[in-house]
């Protein structure tokens, strides 16, 4: 009987005694990854599901209330990051603001695992704490574990998507704002207002509805909950009342300012010094011109469409459309002598071939960001079935050049190789407008990022209005000629140099194209060879029609069957079942970084996380935005970065260096070249050796700017960085 | 003429923004009912040494005061000394933590609290009146009715530690007050719960 009892009151304790000390809040531990290698940093959340009207508390708990703990024991070789915290809001009630979480919040922490760690099962454990609160406040905590396993491979795990959307939630990284703070006046011996200002650097279209300022915690100060927006010429001002209970006033001030409009919430860290009372408005003090506007020109709508006017000129001379430009230019010499009028009409009819391929990918753009996503320059490129449509046609182009084929498009008469600049139909005009818009696409991310940057944070009108500029531009040279041939007179009469020339141009063309594989290769890795032989049967093919269809005087049927034959084959053999077009390799981020040789410093593959943990270990660090399509990227970045003076420069300042590898437009790197408006590559970004500090923005490189210049622009980024 | 206006309007609006007390000023007189039905005004204690104790037993950091002997052991020694002691307890009556004057009594019973009278301020209006914050939120005032402490009980915002340990700013800011000597430490951040006005 008594056993009976122990028993019974053991139950009753067992399941009494927990529920009577059950908190409102359950915890647990969410990896993002199921598994992982040595060397890898995995991002874990800590997530709190509080009962309703339960809330638990930010960082800084404000008034009252406490701050969330976790108190991490973690195997050797694991190494827990700062906890990446979630926006909060400001909790009730109004005497006493507080800030905090309710529902739910998952803190988010990078854990960095050594790179000698055994394979195998880890235990991963913490003891997160907390103060949870409703009408009355109840502290408790619990220990939550989780077993990540170390391996040969990154598996994420069913957890990543919702780690990921907690992630997002935490401060955006970006400045879209430059943020300056000054004493206001004094009210009394221990209070004082104190205005925060915001200014929006360029490129930002933020709508601003409500914007608040949450301090960071603090000892002998406190920054008080109430808010009061004051009237600002730019961007926003904020009154905050600063209550010191000890020692001197803060001389700076760090926190969140939170920013709600179009039913988003943004937050940034700010970290700024307070100027002194009477300082005159916004003055952006010397220790913030490492901010990107410093660097960033005032980027006015006009100013953008003259960059864009400019690089669609500037794209004539690109090694994949001079040739065709060319080409067609020489024909007027032959045929403005007869016909001015056509030749006008045909200039005009070819600018809107370009205009109208223009305005197709001003559409596509448009629909891509109408869908929720973000558009960035350079996403052709993340497509291999374009990219090997691209190379077969520059191929095609190229062998036709060297006067392998004809091209007739349109045009009534069968033209021989000697009449290459013979009559072109309309369509023909149209149809080049469309080519030389497509061979022109590889060499705009490298011309226009920043205009395009500029353009697509700008909404449809901007983005129609300067991708029809960057046309214009494009168009403008053969236009204008078409107009007044007269000034070709230097050239030559029309004659047999003009087949030579032609057949000339053929070999930028091929240079074009074995580019263009290059980087249809990343989508196939080691199968890319066949992409190759692809090419050659397209070639076979290209010279049977030429010689024995065009050209030849009996059996053109049967050549015309071998011609459908080689290509059937070409298809199926090559490109089907070697190559397996349709079935590329799986887009990774830094997966295969293009590593910018470092002798002495290993570039890591970049990730927010990864770069999040350096800085929290008081290193600079580069941030090297880079794609193997980039032609800026690799003619000036890269040899500028390569440079044993900027090499030095990195170990001596002992920064870290990230490569975060576009090539394959994974959309994280999308996002963070969004964030510093950006639309493409190159970017690179270097951030100081203090955390709280903003990265430097390096300008952009133009296309012929000498890597010795850009390296001289990376060495002082990098002096001030080590300050 | 319009900036003048202006001007004249800032300073109202801050002058009631912040109605809150100032170490270094007087302390304001208030009036209320303490939980066996008595009229309590400050200025009944002019001349002496008051400190205020905005009170919730049912907050873990007021609990942890109580539940570890520390504030009892404080208030007993502090009003063997003279002091008027205070609790202020400005829990609304909807919340759950509000108390009864019955209820109140039990809990000073069952604690065996130390201080010399729990006031009743369940309008909020001796919390506003002080800008009390956090419970605990203490004050001291002087003899000659100076606000002299501003601040937390001790230097531990921790629901669970051993008050014993800490450094009790109230203790230090009384003994020098007792000496007559300026307090050093006169503010500090409060921390605690809010107070559930």
């Amino acid at each position: 009987m008594k056993l009976l009892r122990a028993i019974f009151a053991a139950l009753c304790l067992g399941i009494f005694i927990p529920a009577a000390h059950a908190a409102h809040t359950q915890a647990q531990l969410l990896l993002a990854n199921d598994m992982a290698r040595r060397g890898d940093t995995v991002l874990v959340g800590v997530d709190l599901k509080m009962a309703p009207g339960w809330h638990t508390y930010w960082k800084n708990p404000g008034s009252a209330g406490m701050a969330t703990k976790v108190q991490w024991q973690l195997p050797r070789g694991v190494t827990a990051g700062d906890i990446l915290w979630p926006l909060p809001k400001k909790l009730p009630p109004a005497e006493v603001i507080t800030y905090g979480y309710e529902d739910e919040t998952m803190l988010i922490v990078p854990l960095k695992l050594a790179s000698d760690l055994k394979p195998g099962p880890l235990d991963l454990k913490a003891k997160v704490s907390w103060l949870e609160c409703k009408e009355q406040c109840i502290p408790a905590g619990a220990t939550v574990e989780a077993t990540l396993n170390i391996g040969s491979e990154t598996k994420p795990s069913t957890n990543a998507p919702a780690i990921n959307l907690w992630k997002n939630r935490a401060p955006r990284s970006e400045q879209l704002f430059s943020f300056a703070a000054r004493w206001e006046k004094s009210v009394d011996d221990t209070t004082r207002t104190m205005i925060i200002q915001g200014t929006p650097t360029g490129a930002n279209v933020l709508p601003i509805e409500k914007v608040d300022f949450f301090p960071g915690a603090s000892d002998n100060f406190e920054v008080q909950g109430a808010t009061e927006k004051v009237d600002s010429q730019i961007g926003f001002a904020l009154r905050k009342t600063v209550k010191k209970f000890s020692g001197d006033w803060p001389s700076s001030i760090g926190g969140l300012v939170i920013v709600e409009g179009g039913g988003q919430t943004n937050g940034f860290e700010m970290n700024v010094p307070i100027m002194a009372i009477g300082t005159a408005t916004p003055a952006r003090s010397p220790s913030l011109s490492t901010s990107p506007p410093a660097s960033t020109p005032n980027r006015s709508l006009a100013l953008m469409l003259f960059y864009a006017f400019i690089g669609g000129l500037i794209l004539n001379i690109m090694p994949c459309v001079l040739p065709v430009i060319a080409l067609k230019i020489l024909g007027f010499v032959s045929e403005a002598h007869n016909d001015p009028k056509r030749v006008r009409m045909l200039g005009i009819v070819y600018s809107l071939g370009v205009l109208a391929s223009f305005w197709v990918m001003a559409a596509l753009v448009i629909g891509i960001q109408s869908a929720g996503h973000r558009a960035g320059w350079g996403m052709q490129f993340s497509n291999p079935y374009f990219l090997i449509a691209l190379t077969v046609l520059i191929t095609l182009v190229a062998l036709n050049l060297f006067g392998v084929f004809e091209v007739n498009l349109g045009s009534g008469t069968m033209s021989a190789a000697s009449t290459l600049a013979g009559r072109q139909g309309v369509s023909g005009a149209f149809f080049n407008g469309v080519l030389t818009t497509i061979l022109a696409t590889p060499c705009t991310a490298a011309i226009l990022g920043t205009a395009l940057g500029f353009a697509f944070a700008h909404g449809p009108a901007v983005i129609v209005l300067m991708f029809s500029t960057m046309g214009i531009g494009l168009a403008f040279p053969y236009l204008l000629l078409s107009f007044q041939p007269a000034w070709l007179k230097f050239l030559p009469k029309p004659g047999a140099w003009m087949e030579k020339f032609k057949i000339a141009m053929g070999f930028p063309m091929l240079i074009a194209a074995i580019w263009l594989f290059s980087i249809a290769s990343i989508h196939y890795g080691d199968r890319s060879w066949w992409l190759a032989v692809f090419l050659v049967f397209v070639a076979i093919a290209a010279w049977v029609y030429g010689e024995f269809v065009q050209r030849g005087r009996t059996r053109r049927g049967f050549a015309r069957c071998v011609v459908i034959l080689v290509l059937i084959a070409g298809y199926f053999w090559p490109l089907k079942s070697q190559l397996r077009w349709n079935e590329p390799l799986e887009a990774e981020a830094g997966g295969n970084s293009p590593k910018i040789n470092f002798p002495e410093l290993s570039a890591e593959p970049w990730s927010a996380e990864t770069v999040a943990l350096a800085r929290a270990e008081n290193h600079p660090v580069l941030v090297d935005f880079t794609a193997k399509w980039c032609v800026t990227c690799n003619s000036v970045v890269a040899p500028a970065l390569q440079k044993p003076t900027v090499q030095a420069k990195l170990k001596e300042i002992n920064a870290r260096v990230f490569v975060a590898d576009y090539s394959l437009t994974p959309p994280e790197i999308t996002d963070e070249l969004a964030r510093y408006g950006r639309a493409g590559v190159p970017l690179v970004l270097v951030y100081p050796k203090d955390p709280s500090k903003p990265a430097i923005v390096l300008q952009e490189p133009g296309p012929l700017e000498l890597p010795s210049h850009y390296a001289g622009a990376v060495l002082t980024a990098l002096d001030q960085a080590a300050k | 003429m319009k900036q003048v206006i202006a001007l004249l309007a800032l300073i109202a609006l801050t002058g009631t923004a912040f109605t809150e007390v100032e170490v270094g000023k007087p302390a304001p007189d208030f009036t209320a009912t303490d939980i066996y039905g008595k009229t309590v005004h400050l200025s009944d204690y002019k001349g002496k040494i008051v400190v205020l104790e905005s009170y919730n037993q049912d907050c873990p950091f007021c609990h942890n005061q109580f539940k570890t002997g520390a504030m009892q052991e404080l208030e007993k020694e502090m009003t063997g000394k003279g002091v008027i002691w205070l609790l202020v307890n400005s829990v609304n009556p909807h919340n759950s933590s509000h108390r009864t004057p019955e209820q109140a009594r039990a809990e000073w019973a069952k604690y065996k609290i130390g201080a010399t009278d729990w006031l009743d301020d369940s309008s909020g209006d001796i919390g506003h009146l002080y800008g009390m914050k956090t419970t605990p939120h203490m004050f001291v005032i002087d003899k000659t009715g100076t606000l002299v402490y501003d601040g937390a009980i001790d230097n531990e915002p921790d629901p669970e530690h051993d008050p014993h340990k800490a450094d009790n700013y109230v203790r230090d800011a009384l003994t020098q007050v007792f000496a007559g000597q300026k307090v050093t430490v006169s503010q500090t951040k409060p921390y605690g719960c809010a107070v559930k006005y």
